[in-house]
Protein backbone atom coordinates (compact mmCIF):
# COMPACT_ATOMS: atom_id res chain seq x y z
CA UNK A 1 0.00 0.00 0.00
CA UNK A 2 2.84 2.32 0.85
CA UNK A 3 4.31 1.61 -2.55
CA UNK A 4 1.07 2.57 -4.34
CA UNK A 5 0.82 5.82 -2.37
CA UNK A 6 4.41 6.78 -3.01
CA UNK A 7 4.09 5.93 -6.70
CA UNK A 8 0.92 7.97 -7.17
CA UNK A 9 2.39 10.88 -5.20
CA UNK A 10 5.49 10.69 -7.38
CA UNK A 11 3.33 10.67 -10.52
CA UNK A 12 1.26 13.71 -9.44
CA UNK A 13 4.45 15.39 -8.33
CA UNK A 14 6.21 15.10 -11.67
CA UNK A 15 3.11 15.99 -13.69
CA UNK A 16 1.98 19.05 -11.72
CA UNK A 17 4.52 20.20 -9.19
CA UNK A 18 7.88 19.36 -10.68
CA UNK A 19 6.65 19.60 -14.25
CA UNK A 20 9.87 19.64 -16.25
CA UNK A 21 8.60 22.24 -18.72
CA UNK A 22 7.15 24.68 -16.20
CA UNK A 23 9.57 24.46 -13.31
CA UNK A 24 12.81 23.29 -14.93
CA UNK A 25 12.29 25.05 -18.29
CA UNK A 26 13.31 21.96 -20.20
CA UNK A 27 12.00 21.13 -23.66
CA UNK A 28 11.15 24.69 -24.59
CA UNK A 29 11.96 24.13 -28.26
CA UNK A 30 9.10 21.77 -29.12
CA UNK A 31 6.96 23.42 -26.42
CA UNK A 32 7.00 26.65 -28.45
CA UNK A 33 7.64 25.15 -31.86
CA UNK A 34 4.97 22.46 -32.22
CA UNK A 35 2.26 24.04 -30.07
CA UNK A 36 0.54 25.77 -32.98
CA UNK A 37 -2.24 23.23 -33.36
CA UNK A 38 -3.83 21.05 -30.70
CA UNK A 39 -3.83 17.75 -32.62
CA UNK A 40 -0.15 18.10 -33.55
CA UNK A 41 0.76 19.10 -30.01
CA UNK A 42 -1.03 16.04 -28.66
CA UNK A 43 0.78 13.78 -31.14
CA UNK A 44 4.11 15.33 -30.21
CA UNK A 45 3.30 14.87 -26.52
CA UNK A 46 2.53 11.20 -27.06
CA UNK A 47 5.74 10.67 -29.04
CA UNK A 48 7.76 12.35 -26.27
CA UNK A 49 5.89 10.33 -23.63
CA UNK A 50 6.79 7.13 -25.42
CA UNK A 51 10.43 8.12 -25.74
CA UNK A 52 10.75 9.31 -22.14
CA UNK A 53 9.17 6.14 -20.77
CA UNK A 54 11.41 3.95 -22.87
CA UNK A 55 14.56 6.01 -22.36
CA UNK A 56 13.97 6.61 -18.63
CA UNK A 57 13.39 2.92 -17.95
CA UNK A 58 16.30 1.75 -20.07
CA UNK A 59 18.74 4.30 -18.70
CA UNK A 60 17.76 3.45 -15.11
CA UNK A 61 18.35 -0.24 -15.87
CA UNK A 62 21.66 0.40 -17.60
CA UNK A 63 22.71 2.72 -14.78
CA UNK A 64 21.95 0.19 -12.05
CA UNK A 65 22.98 -2.97 -13.90
CA UNK A 66 26.17 -1.83 -15.59
CA UNK A 67 27.36 1.64 -14.76
CA UNK A 68 27.21 1.66 -10.96
CA UNK A 69 28.52 -1.91 -10.42
CA UNK A 70 31.39 -1.30 -12.86
CA UNK A 71 32.12 2.16 -11.46
CA UNK A 72 31.61 3.72 -14.87
CA UNK A 73 29.43 6.67 -13.86
CA UNK A 74 31.57 8.96 -16.03
CA UNK A 75 30.10 7.45 -19.18
CA UNK A 76 26.57 8.19 -18.01
CA UNK A 77 25.88 11.09 -20.41
CA UNK A 78 27.20 9.23 -23.44
CA UNK A 79 25.21 6.11 -22.61
CA UNK A 80 22.04 8.09 -22.03
CA UNK A 81 22.36 9.93 -25.34
CA UNK A 82 22.90 6.61 -27.08
CA UNK A 83 19.78 5.14 -25.52
CA UNK A 84 17.67 8.20 -26.32
CA UNK A 85 18.88 8.37 -29.92
CA UNK A 86 18.08 4.69 -30.39
CA UNK A 87 14.61 5.09 -28.89
CA UNK A 88 13.86 8.08 -31.12
CA UNK A 89 14.92 6.14 -34.19
CA UNK A 90 12.52 3.41 -33.16
CA UNK A 91 9.64 5.86 -32.71
CA UNK A 92 10.41 7.45 -36.06
CA UNK A 93 10.26 4.13 -37.89
CA UNK A 94 7.07 3.20 -36.10
CA UNK A 95 5.34 6.48 -36.94
CA UNK A 96 6.47 6.40 -40.56
CA UNK A 97 4.97 2.97 -40.91
CA UNK A 98 1.68 3.37 -39.06
CA UNK A 99 0.91 7.12 -38.92
CA UNK A 100 2.29 8.70 -42.13
CA UNK A 101 0.28 11.96 -41.82
CA UNK A 102 1.59 12.51 -38.30
CA UNK A 103 5.09 11.68 -39.53
CA UNK A 104 4.80 14.24 -42.35
CA UNK A 105 3.43 16.99 -40.11
CA UNK A 106 6.16 16.57 -37.47
CA UNK A 107 8.86 17.11 -40.05
CA UNK A 108 12.15 18.01 -38.42
CA UNK A 109 10.73 18.00 -34.89
CA UNK A 110 10.59 14.22 -34.77
CA UNK A 111 14.35 13.57 -35.08
CA UNK A 112 14.80 16.61 -32.83
CA UNK A 113 13.18 14.67 -29.97
CA UNK A 114 16.68 13.19 -29.69
CA UNK A 115 17.90 16.52 -28.43
CA UNK A 116 14.76 17.26 -26.43
CA UNK A 117 16.14 18.19 -23.04
CA UNK A 118 13.04 16.87 -21.21
CA UNK A 119 14.26 13.37 -21.95
CA UNK A 120 17.93 13.70 -21.08
CA UNK A 121 16.93 15.92 -18.15
CA UNK A 122 14.58 13.28 -16.80
CA UNK A 123 17.15 10.49 -17.14
CA UNK A 124 19.65 12.57 -15.18
CA UNK A 125 17.07 13.69 -12.59
CA UNK A 126 16.19 10.05 -11.91
CA UNK A 127 19.79 9.70 -10.89
CA UNK A 128 20.02 12.96 -8.93
CA UNK A 129 16.82 12.25 -7.02
CA UNK A 130 18.30 8.87 -6.11
CA UNK A 131 15.45 6.69 -7.33
CA UNK A 132 16.22 3.22 -5.98
CA UNK A 133 13.04 1.46 -7.10
CA UNK A 134 12.58 0.23 -10.66
CA UNK A 135 8.78 0.73 -10.61
CA UNK A 136 9.22 4.26 -9.37
CA UNK A 137 11.63 5.01 -12.22
CA UNK A 138 9.09 3.73 -14.76
CA UNK A 139 6.24 5.73 -13.23
CA UNK A 140 8.31 8.91 -13.04
CA UNK A 141 9.48 8.52 -16.64
CA UNK A 142 5.92 8.05 -17.80
CA UNK A 143 4.76 10.96 -15.63
CA UNK A 144 7.38 13.27 -17.10
CA UNK A 145 6.06 12.49 -20.57
CA UNK A 146 2.46 13.06 -19.47
CA UNK A 147 3.53 16.34 -17.85
CA UNK A 148 5.11 17.45 -21.11
CA UNK A 149 1.98 16.42 -23.06
CA UNK A 150 -0.19 18.37 -20.65
CA UNK A 151 2.00 21.47 -20.89
CA UNK A 152 2.19 21.46 -24.69
CA UNK A 153 -1.56 20.78 -25.03
CA UNK A 154 -2.50 23.65 -22.68
CA UNK A 155 -0.17 25.88 -24.66
CA UNK A 156 -1.61 24.73 -28.00
CA UNK A 157 -5.16 25.31 -26.77
CA UNK A 158 -4.32 28.85 -25.68
CA UNK A 159 -2.50 29.56 -28.91
CA UNK A 160 -5.41 28.33 -31.02
CA UNK A 161 -7.66 30.76 -29.16
CA UNK A 162 -5.08 33.52 -29.55
CA UNK A 163 -5.28 33.10 -33.33
CA UNK A 164 -8.65 34.87 -33.28
CA UNK A 165 -7.75 37.35 -30.56
CA UNK A 166 -7.07 41.02 -31.27
CA UNK A 167 -3.39 41.14 -30.36
CA UNK A 168 -1.42 44.39 -30.67
CA UNK A 169 0.73 44.39 -33.79
CA UNK A 170 3.99 44.49 -31.85
CA UNK A 171 3.12 41.39 -29.81
CA UNK A 172 1.99 39.13 -32.65
CA UNK A 173 3.78 35.82 -33.07
CA UNK A 174 6.63 34.93 -30.77
CA UNK A 175 6.23 37.72 -28.13
CA UNK A 176 2.68 36.80 -27.13
CA UNK A 177 3.65 33.13 -27.10
CA UNK A 178 6.50 33.80 -24.69
CA UNK A 179 4.26 35.96 -22.48
CA UNK A 180 1.70 33.15 -22.43
CA UNK A 181 4.40 30.65 -21.51
CA UNK A 182 5.54 32.89 -18.67
CA UNK A 183 2.03 33.32 -17.27
CA UNK A 184 1.41 29.56 -17.49
CA UNK A 185 4.59 28.94 -15.55
CA UNK A 186 3.51 31.46 -12.90
CA UNK A 187 0.23 29.58 -12.58
CA UNK A 188 1.95 26.23 -12.16
CA UNK A 189 4.38 27.66 -9.59
CA UNK A 190 1.33 27.84 -7.33
CA UNK A 191 1.45 24.06 -6.93
CA UNK A 192 4.91 24.23 -5.36
CA UNK A 193 4.97 22.79 -1.86
CA UNK A 194 1.70 20.88 -2.28
CA UNK A 195 3.52 17.58 -1.76
CA UNK A 196 6.31 17.53 0.73
CA UNK B 1 64.12 3.86 -18.26
CA UNK B 2 62.02 6.76 -19.55
CA UNK B 3 60.57 4.57 -22.28
CA UNK B 4 59.53 2.04 -19.68
CA UNK B 5 57.72 4.73 -17.73
CA UNK B 6 55.78 5.93 -20.79
CA UNK B 7 54.91 2.34 -21.66
CA UNK B 8 53.69 1.72 -18.14
CA UNK B 9 51.49 4.80 -18.13
CA UNK B 10 50.04 3.83 -21.51
CA UNK B 11 49.30 0.33 -20.23
CA UNK B 12 47.68 1.79 -17.16
CA UNK B 13 45.42 4.09 -19.12
CA UNK B 14 44.41 1.24 -21.40
CA UNK B 15 43.51 -0.77 -18.34
CA UNK B 16 41.26 2.01 -17.04
CA UNK B 17 39.72 2.68 -20.43
CA UNK B 18 38.84 -0.82 -21.52
CA UNK B 19 35.75 -1.39 -19.33
CA UNK B 20 34.21 1.87 -20.58
CA UNK B 21 35.13 1.05 -24.16
CA UNK B 22 33.73 -2.45 -23.86
CA UNK B 23 30.51 -1.16 -22.31
CA UNK B 24 29.99 1.46 -25.01
CA UNK B 25 30.77 -1.10 -27.69
CA UNK B 26 28.31 -3.54 -26.18
CA UNK B 27 25.55 -0.94 -25.86
CA UNK B 28 26.15 0.30 -29.39
CA UNK B 29 26.03 -3.19 -30.82
CA UNK B 30 22.89 -4.00 -28.85
CA UNK B 31 21.10 -0.93 -30.19
CA UNK B 32 22.36 -1.56 -33.69
CA UNK B 33 20.83 -5.05 -33.60
CA UNK B 34 17.52 -3.76 -32.21
CA UNK B 35 17.32 -1.01 -34.84
CA UNK B 36 18.25 -3.46 -37.60
CA UNK B 37 15.40 -5.75 -36.61
CA UNK B 38 13.03 -2.78 -36.36
CA UNK B 39 14.13 -1.55 -39.78
CA UNK B 40 13.35 -4.92 -41.34
CA UNK B 41 10.02 -5.24 -39.56
CA UNK B 42 8.87 -1.65 -40.06
CA UNK B 43 10.20 -0.93 -43.53
CA UNK B 44 7.73 0.65 -45.92
CA UNK B 45 7.94 -0.24 -49.56
CA UNK B 46 8.03 3.02 -51.49
CA UNK B 47 7.25 2.82 -55.16
CA UNK B 48 10.66 2.94 -56.90
CA UNK B 49 9.01 5.11 -59.57
CA UNK B 50 8.53 7.89 -57.00
CA UNK B 51 12.22 7.83 -56.15
CA UNK B 52 13.13 7.91 -59.84
CA UNK B 53 10.77 10.81 -60.51
CA UNK B 54 12.13 12.66 -57.49
CA UNK B 55 15.65 12.20 -58.79
CA UNK B 56 14.61 13.66 -62.15
CA UNK B 57 13.29 16.84 -60.51
CA UNK B 58 15.53 19.80 -59.70
CA UNK B 59 14.98 19.37 -55.91
CA UNK B 60 14.77 23.08 -55.22
CA UNK B 61 11.29 22.95 -53.63
CA UNK B 62 10.20 26.18 -55.32
CA UNK B 63 6.50 25.28 -55.25
CA UNK B 64 5.72 26.43 -58.80
CA UNK B 65 3.95 23.15 -59.50
CA UNK B 66 1.46 23.89 -56.73
CA UNK B 67 2.70 21.16 -54.40
CA UNK B 68 4.57 21.48 -51.12
CA UNK B 69 7.88 20.51 -52.66
CA UNK B 70 9.63 18.24 -55.09
CA UNK B 71 8.92 15.05 -53.12
CA UNK B 72 5.21 15.88 -52.86
CA UNK B 73 5.09 16.61 -56.59
CA UNK B 74 6.88 13.32 -57.37
CA UNK B 75 4.21 11.39 -55.44
CA UNK B 76 1.42 13.32 -57.17
CA UNK B 77 2.82 12.74 -60.66
CA UNK B 78 3.30 9.04 -59.99
CA UNK B 79 -0.37 8.83 -59.00
CA UNK B 80 -1.72 11.06 -61.76
CA UNK B 81 0.39 11.48 -64.93
CA UNK B 82 -1.90 14.34 -66.01
CA UNK B 83 0.16 16.53 -63.70
CA UNK B 84 3.25 16.06 -65.84
CA UNK B 85 4.92 19.24 -67.04
CA UNK B 86 4.12 21.45 -64.07
CA UNK B 87 7.77 21.72 -63.13
CA UNK B 88 9.03 24.81 -64.93
CA UNK B 89 12.52 24.89 -63.36
CA UNK B 90 13.09 21.34 -64.60
CA UNK B 91 11.69 22.20 -68.01
CA UNK B 92 11.76 19.80 -70.91
CA UNK B 93 14.66 17.75 -69.56
CA UNK B 94 12.87 16.83 -66.34
CA UNK B 95 9.61 16.24 -68.16
CA UNK B 96 11.22 13.83 -70.61
CA UNK B 97 12.94 11.91 -67.82
CA UNK B 98 9.70 11.62 -65.83
CA UNK B 99 7.88 10.52 -68.97
CA UNK B 100 10.56 7.90 -69.43
CA UNK B 101 10.04 6.64 -65.87
CA UNK B 102 6.28 6.45 -66.38
CA UNK B 103 6.53 5.00 -69.94
CA UNK B 104 4.60 7.89 -71.42
CA UNK B 105 4.78 9.47 -74.85
CA UNK B 106 4.71 13.21 -74.59
CA UNK B 107 3.82 15.58 -77.38
CA UNK B 108 4.01 19.32 -77.75
CA UNK B 109 6.88 21.67 -77.26
CA UNK B 110 8.69 21.31 -74.02
CA UNK B 111 10.37 24.66 -74.21
CA UNK B 112 11.28 25.98 -70.75
CA UNK B 113 9.29 29.02 -69.68
CA UNK B 114 11.20 32.13 -68.78
CA UNK B 115 9.97 35.54 -67.71
CA UNK B 116 10.01 38.47 -70.10
CA UNK B 117 9.56 42.00 -68.81
CA UNK B 118 7.28 43.97 -71.12
CA UNK B 119 8.83 47.35 -70.45
CA UNK B 120 12.15 48.91 -71.25
CA UNK B 121 11.73 52.40 -69.84
CA UNK B 122 14.66 53.44 -67.71
CA UNK B 123 14.70 56.52 -65.52
CA UNK B 124 15.91 58.70 -68.39
CA UNK B 125 13.15 57.47 -70.72
CA UNK B 126 10.20 57.86 -68.38
CA UNK B 127 8.35 60.97 -67.19
CA UNK B 128 7.52 61.57 -63.54
CA UNK B 129 4.95 64.03 -62.18
CA UNK B 130 6.65 64.23 -58.79
CA UNK B 131 9.04 62.20 -56.70
CA UNK B 132 7.54 59.23 -54.88
CA UNK B 133 7.97 59.25 -51.10
CA UNK B 134 5.83 56.30 -50.07
CA UNK B 135 6.77 52.75 -49.11
CA UNK B 136 9.46 51.44 -51.40
CA UNK B 137 7.44 48.72 -53.01
CA UNK B 138 5.71 48.40 -56.37
CA UNK B 139 2.46 47.21 -54.84
CA UNK B 140 2.26 50.31 -52.66
CA UNK B 141 3.33 52.71 -55.41
CA UNK B 142 0.83 51.11 -57.80
CA UNK B 143 -2.04 51.58 -55.37
CA UNK B 144 -1.47 55.32 -55.03
CA UNK B 145 -2.17 58.12 -57.51
CA UNK B 146 0.43 57.86 -60.24
CA UNK B 147 3.73 59.58 -59.67
CA UNK B 148 5.21 57.92 -62.70
CA UNK B 149 3.33 59.13 -65.77
CA UNK B 150 3.10 55.71 -67.41
CA UNK B 151 0.57 53.62 -65.46
CA UNK B 152 1.60 50.46 -67.33
CA UNK B 153 5.39 50.51 -67.06
CA UNK B 154 7.89 49.14 -64.58
CA UNK B 155 7.92 50.99 -61.27
CA UNK B 156 11.37 49.77 -60.37
CA UNK B 157 10.84 49.20 -56.64
CA UNK B 158 11.78 45.56 -57.04
CA UNK B 159 8.91 43.51 -55.62
CA UNK B 160 9.96 40.86 -58.12
CA UNK B 161 13.58 40.93 -56.96
CA UNK B 162 12.37 40.13 -53.44
CA UNK B 163 10.02 37.42 -54.73
CA UNK B 164 12.83 35.74 -56.65
CA UNK B 165 14.49 32.97 -54.67
CA UNK B 166 17.32 32.64 -57.13
CA UNK B 167 18.60 36.20 -57.17
CA UNK B 168 17.84 36.42 -60.88
CA UNK B 169 16.02 39.77 -60.93
CA UNK B 170 17.86 43.03 -60.72
CA UNK B 171 16.57 46.60 -60.77
CA UNK B 172 18.90 48.88 -62.63
CA UNK B 173 18.10 52.51 -63.34
CA UNK B 174 14.38 52.18 -62.64
CA UNK B 175 13.87 49.05 -64.72
CA UNK B 176 14.00 45.43 -63.74
CA UNK B 177 16.14 43.08 -65.78
CA UNK B 178 16.12 39.28 -65.68
CA UNK B 179 19.41 37.46 -65.30
CA UNK B 180 18.62 34.49 -67.52
CA UNK B 181 21.72 32.63 -66.35
CA UNK B 182 20.29 32.36 -62.85
CA UNK B 183 16.58 32.19 -63.72
CA UNK B 184 14.91 28.81 -63.25
CA UNK B 185 11.53 29.87 -64.63
CA UNK B 186 9.59 29.37 -61.41
CA UNK B 187 7.29 32.30 -62.22
CA UNK B 188 7.34 33.93 -58.77
CA UNK B 189 8.14 37.32 -60.31
CA UNK B 190 5.23 37.13 -62.77
CA UNK B 191 2.82 36.46 -59.91
CA UNK B 192 4.20 39.31 -57.82
CA UNK B 193 4.24 42.16 -60.34
CA UNK B 194 1.22 44.37 -59.55
CA UNK B 195 1.20 45.63 -63.14
CA UNK B 196 1.48 42.16 -64.70
CA UNK B 197 4.42 43.28 -66.76
CA UNK B 198 6.18 39.98 -66.54
CA UNK B 199 4.98 37.19 -68.79
CA UNK B 200 6.15 33.59 -68.69
CA UNK B 201 7.10 32.79 -72.26
CA UNK B 202 8.20 29.45 -73.75
CA UNK B 203 11.74 30.07 -74.91
CA UNK B 204 11.86 28.14 -78.17
CA UNK B 205 15.09 29.89 -79.00
CA UNK B 206 17.49 32.11 -77.18
CA UNK B 207 17.42 35.09 -77.51
CA UNK B 208 13.68 35.63 -77.93
CA UNK B 209 12.20 38.62 -79.67
CA UNK B 210 9.68 40.59 -77.64
CA UNK B 211 7.67 43.79 -77.62
CA UNK B 212 9.04 45.47 -74.52
CA UNK B 213 6.07 47.69 -73.68
CA UNK B 214 2.66 47.29 -72.07
CA UNK B 215 1.21 50.76 -72.59
CA UNK B 216 -2.36 50.73 -73.88
CA UNK B 217 -2.56 54.53 -74.13
CA UNK B 218 -2.85 55.96 -77.62
CA UNK B 219 0.28 56.73 -79.55
CA UNK B 220 0.33 60.43 -78.80
CA UNK B 221 -0.01 59.98 -75.02
CA UNK B 222 2.53 57.18 -74.89
CA UNK B 223 5.01 59.22 -76.87
CA UNK B 224 4.47 62.14 -74.50
CA UNK B 225 5.55 60.29 -71.39
CA UNK B 226 7.92 57.57 -72.60
CA UNK B 227 10.71 57.62 -75.12
CA UNK B 228 10.59 53.86 -75.64
CA UNK B 229 6.85 53.09 -75.59
CA UNK B 230 4.85 51.23 -78.21
CA UNK B 231 2.65 53.69 -80.12
CA UNK B 232 0.63 51.00 -81.88
CA UNK B 233 1.60 52.16 -85.37
CA UNK B 234 1.28 48.64 -86.76
CA UNK B 235 4.47 48.64 -88.86
CA UNK B 236 5.50 45.34 -87.32
CA UNK B 237 2.11 43.73 -88.02
CA UNK B 238 2.59 44.61 -91.71
CA UNK B 239 5.77 42.54 -91.79
CA UNK B 240 4.44 39.36 -90.27
CA UNK B 241 1.15 38.24 -88.78
CA UNK B 242 2.94 37.10 -85.61
CA UNK B 243 2.50 40.63 -84.33
CA UNK B 244 -1.03 41.59 -83.39
CA UNK B 245 -1.86 45.21 -82.66
CA UNK B 246 -4.78 45.79 -80.30
CA UNK B 247 -5.51 48.57 -77.81
CA UNK B 248 -2.68 50.68 -79.23
CA UNK B 249 -0.21 47.96 -78.30
CA UNK B 250 1.62 45.43 -80.40
CA UNK B 251 1.78 41.91 -79.03
CA UNK B 252 3.83 38.93 -80.18
CA UNK B 253 1.97 35.67 -80.49
CA UNK B 254 4.32 33.30 -78.68
CA UNK B 255 2.23 30.24 -79.46
CA UNK B 256 3.19 30.55 -83.14
CA UNK B 257 6.66 31.99 -82.51
CA UNK B 258 9.20 30.83 -85.03
CA UNK B 259 12.39 32.65 -85.95
CA UNK B 260 11.97 34.20 -89.36
CA UNK B 261 13.36 37.02 -91.49
CA UNK B 262 10.23 39.28 -91.42
CA UNK B 263 10.46 39.43 -87.66
CA UNK B 264 13.92 40.87 -87.84
CA UNK B 265 12.71 43.37 -90.42
CA UNK B 266 9.93 44.32 -88.00
CA UNK B 267 12.52 44.86 -85.32
CA UNK B 268 14.56 47.23 -87.47
CA UNK B 269 11.46 49.04 -88.78
CA UNK B 270 9.97 49.75 -85.34
CA UNK B 271 10.12 53.53 -84.97
CA UNK B 272 10.20 53.42 -81.15
CA UNK B 273 12.66 50.50 -80.99
CA UNK B 274 10.48 48.56 -78.52
CA UNK B 275 11.00 45.24 -80.31
CA UNK B 276 14.10 43.85 -78.64
CA UNK B 277 15.87 40.60 -77.89
CA UNK B 278 15.67 39.01 -74.43
CA UNK B 279 17.53 35.98 -73.16
CA UNK B 280 20.95 34.67 -72.27
CA UNK B 281 22.39 35.52 -75.66
CA UNK B 282 20.58 38.82 -76.11
CA UNK B 283 22.73 41.82 -76.97
CA UNK B 284 23.08 44.34 -74.16
CA UNK B 285 20.01 46.55 -74.05
CA UNK B 286 20.99 50.19 -74.17
CA UNK B 287 18.53 53.02 -74.27
CA UNK B 288 18.23 54.52 -77.71
CA UNK B 289 19.86 57.86 -78.29
CA UNK B 290 17.49 60.66 -77.26
CA UNK B 291 17.84 62.21 -80.73
CA UNK B 292 16.54 59.08 -82.45
CA UNK B 293 13.62 58.50 -80.09
CA UNK B 294 12.59 62.12 -79.80
CA UNK B 295 12.27 62.55 -83.56
CA UNK B 296 8.73 63.69 -84.34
Amino acid sequence: MDLVISLSLGFIGIVLINNLVFTKFLGCCPYLGVSGRLDMAFGMGLAVTFVTTLAGTLTWLIDHLFLIPCGLEVTRYVCYILVIAGAVQLVEMYLRKFFPPLYESFGIFLPLITTNCVILGLCLFLNIWGIKNFLEAVVLSFGAGIGFTMAICIMAGIRETLEDADIPECLKGAPITLITAGLLTLGFMGFAGMIK
Amino acid sequence: MENMLILASVMESIQTIWPAAALMFGLGTGFAVVLLIADIKLRIEQDPKITDIYNALPKIDCGTCGFAGCSAYAKAVAADPELLGKCSPGGAAAMNRIAGVLNLQISGSGAPRRPIVHCRGRCGDKTFYASYRGIESCISANAQPPVQACTFGCLGYGDCTRACKFDAMEVCDGLVAVNYEKCTGCGACAKTCPRSLIEMVPFVEDPMLTVACSSKENGKTTRAFCKVGCIGCGLCAKQTDLFVVADNLSRLNYEKYAPSAPMHTAMTKCPMKVIVFRGKNAPADVSPQPAAAAAP
